[in-house]
């Protein structure tokens, strides 16, 4: 009895240690980019390693100056216009997708829903070509424009999660709806939408840390010159010959990352949720 | 009028299955008509065809005067409590119960008055606020019962809404149920595979098989004169015994003989059946343990080993085999029969059935 309380003892220890060897891993780049973002970009080369100090420490000159040089809040702006109107659409478009093929089975229904999830295997770089011509020749190389091509890269996953869910919501609630007096839109609204909140947030989520994130399709589809994104911004951080001023790179790395990490700390079950329901994309 | 008319009426499903051959049947305003049957038997699919719920595929399905077979549910007049009860699980029990007059846009004051005044008589009332995750079946399904009475309708249907809740709990809705029809002078249409729903609740119960009607009948008149070996079978329990028996002709007139037994038959029609098989059923009830029973028909004596006695209580359930032919008897407790004894019992030939072996349909008493 003894020997096996010693053994599991040992066991936690051994997987205390591993664990917060792997932790320290993901956590040490986001906290190399917070301490050298109020360093002088002459001593982040030097030493990126060390804490912020005496000399090399410039406080906050390095946002300041950032904000201003990529037009930060314009780009925020923009960032969160796309991302809550692309997952907004999706959200509602891909909800009533799933609820249709979920209550409708026929040969049609059922090739609908294998496309999803088949769209979901085919990598981005493979369309991404044709995708960029597309875009550009329909006009949507605008924030508008570029929700609808979000929406056609999230419906897969969506659908899949939605329909997985739909299957379990019984078809008698939307029966009893109906005797009520619930015309078809009444019925998805009032009825079948609540009951998926707990799905849409899940897929909510996942899609808003994806769209947030996403450099290669605003850059691909939007018009550069009118619209960048957080990521699109950032990188014209980048001079010329490569050159790049690591200070201000830095704290606007920060300052992306900032609000996808508050994010995921409020919502942090659902992530969960969503993620334990085999809903990881990439 | 709340009366309810199948005309000749067909249900096929998009596969080309008919599960609904030919159904006519008369339901009359006001009355508690119980759908029962085995499962697949079409009882459901008759119930969601009133509610508009299953699309009608030929004949005419009438509500009063009115043929609804293009009417949408909502335009029924029609209320339906669920099997599974189909609470909505995001809204409270007074919101669940105030949904469809929401729908229909009646004042706030007339809604409230409506919900709590069905909630007293169901004694919700504790339980306004509560979500149905939060609720036992019973309340549960009172609920449910009450977002159906709210809307007053014409015509109530359930559908085995009472198959979920423990055996106390069902009696004790059972009661509710018909107090309820008593109280609110709506047509009913329950359906249940549960045939002690059926006989204690409905006016008429409506017997189904393969999607056709079997017997419609008062619960004793199917119970006493069962229109066919289904329907003998079905109700009553336990099950009404069968065997099969040769019909001959004696001296006296016709006798019967099976399972090692042979009587006299009087005041039945047998003509046409002479040296063929008919099926003769007997109930359990009817298989008599008592002195008296033994002494008053002889010639109907049955004596076999009891291989098992199921205890009621009240009552003994023997079972046992006479002549290779297998029996269940009910014997009052007070016989104290056990599994291994060897009984002696008499059948009240007065309470004999018999069924033509091929069609399986009764053979009348003369008169």
């Amino acid at each position: 009895m003894k020997s096996r309380q010693a053994s599991k003892r040992l066991k936690n220890g051994l997987f205390l240690v591993f664990f917060s060897v792997v932790s320290l891993a993901y956590l040490m780049p986001i906290g190399i980019v917070v301490i050298n973002s109020f360093k002088r970009k002459a001593y982040i080369n030097k030493y990126p390693f060390s804490l912020p100090t005496g000399r090399d420490f410039v406080g906050l000159e390095n946002y300041r100056a950032g904000v201003e040089a990529i037009g930060f809040f314009e780009a925020f702006g923009w960032s969160l216009f796309i991302t809550v109107g692309s997952v907004s659409l999706i959200l509602l478009c891909t909800s009533m997708c799933a609820w249709y093929i979920s209550r409708v089975k026929n040969r049609w229904t059922r090739a609908f829903y294998y496309l999803c999830v088949f769209s979901m295997v085919v990598p981005f770089q493979m369309v991404m070509y044709t995708l960029s011509k597309t875009a550009d020749s329909l006009g949507l190389g605008n924030p508008l424009g570029i929700t609808v091509v979000y929406l056609g890269f999230g419906a897969g996953l969506a659908v899949f999660l939605f329909a997985g869910f739909m299957r379990s919501v019984p078809l008698e609630i939307e029966e009893a709806a109906m005797i009520d007096g619930c015309s078809p839109p009444q019925t998805f609204f009032l009825i079948v939408l609540p009951i998926l909140k707990p799905t849409m947030v899940s897929v909510g989520i996942l899609e808003t840390m994806w769209i947030w994130n996403d450099y290669l399709l605003p850059t691909l589809v939007l018009d550069q010159k009118k619209y960048k994104t957080i990521p699109m911004a950032i990188q014209y951080l980048k001079g010329g010959y490569g050159s790049i001023d690591w200070g201000l790179m830095m704290a606007m790395l920060v300052l992306a990352i900032l609000p996808v990490i508050l994010f995921y700390v409020s919502c942090q079950k659902y992530i969960i949720k969503g993620v334990a329901a085999g809903a990881v994309k990439g | 009028m709340a009366s309810i008319r199948f005309d000749h009426v067909v249900k096929t499903y998009d596969n080309g299955v008919t599960v609904i051959p030919d159904l006519n049947l008369e339901i009359q305003d006001q009355e508690f008509v119980v759908l029962v049957g085995p499962s697949g038997c079409g009882k459901s699919t008759t119930l969601r065809m009133i509610a508009g719920l299953e699309e009608v595929s030929g004949g005419g399905l009438y509500i009063g005067e009115q043929k609804v077979n293009d009417l949408p549910p909502k335009d029924r007049n029609i209320a339906m409590v669920f099997q599974s009860y189909a609470l909505y699980p995001h809204m409270s029990v007074y919101r669940n119960m105030a949904f469809a007059l929401r729908l229909k846009k009646l004042p706030k004051g007339e809604i409230d008055r409506r919900v709590r005044e069905v909630a007293a008589q169901l004694e919700l009332e504790p339980y306004l606020k509560r979500k149905p995750r939060q609720l036992s079946g019973g309340q549960r399904q009172r609920v449910a019962l009450g977002r159906a009475m709210v809307r007053d309708p014409q015509v109530f249907l359930l559908d085995e809404p009472l198959s979920n809740l423990d055996a106390k709990l069902r009696t004790e809705m059972r009661a509710q149920i018909s107090t309820l029809h008593k109280r609110l002078s709506a047509t009913f249409v329950y359906v249940t595979h549960d045939q002690t729903e059926a006989m204690t609740m409905g006016d008429r119960i409506v017997v189904m098989k393969d999607g056709r009607i079997q017997q419609v009948d008062t619960p004793q008149a199917l119970y006493d004169r069962p229109k066919n070996r289904f329907v003998a079978g079905f109700i009553g329990s336990p099950q009404m015994n069968f065997w099969q028996t040769e019909v001959l002709r004696g001296p006296e007139g016709w006798r019967l003989r099976g399972a090692g037994l042979e009587f006299g038959m009087t005041g039945w029609q047998l003509e046409g059946y002479e040296g063929k098989n008919v099926t003769l059923g007997i109930r359990p009830e009817d298989i008599h343990a008592e002195e008296v029973m033994i002494k008053a028909h002889p010639d109907a004596l049955v004596r076999g080993k009891v291989s098992l006695a199921e205890r009621m209580g009240s009552e003994i359930y023997a079972y046992f085999a006479s002549g290779g032919q297998k029996l269940i008897a009910r014997a009052p407790a007070r016989t104290g029969i056990r599994g291994g004894d060897e009984v002696v019992m008499a059948l009240d030939l007065n309470k004999l059935h018999l069924f033509d072996a091929d069609t399986g349909e009764r053979i009348p008493r003369q008169g």
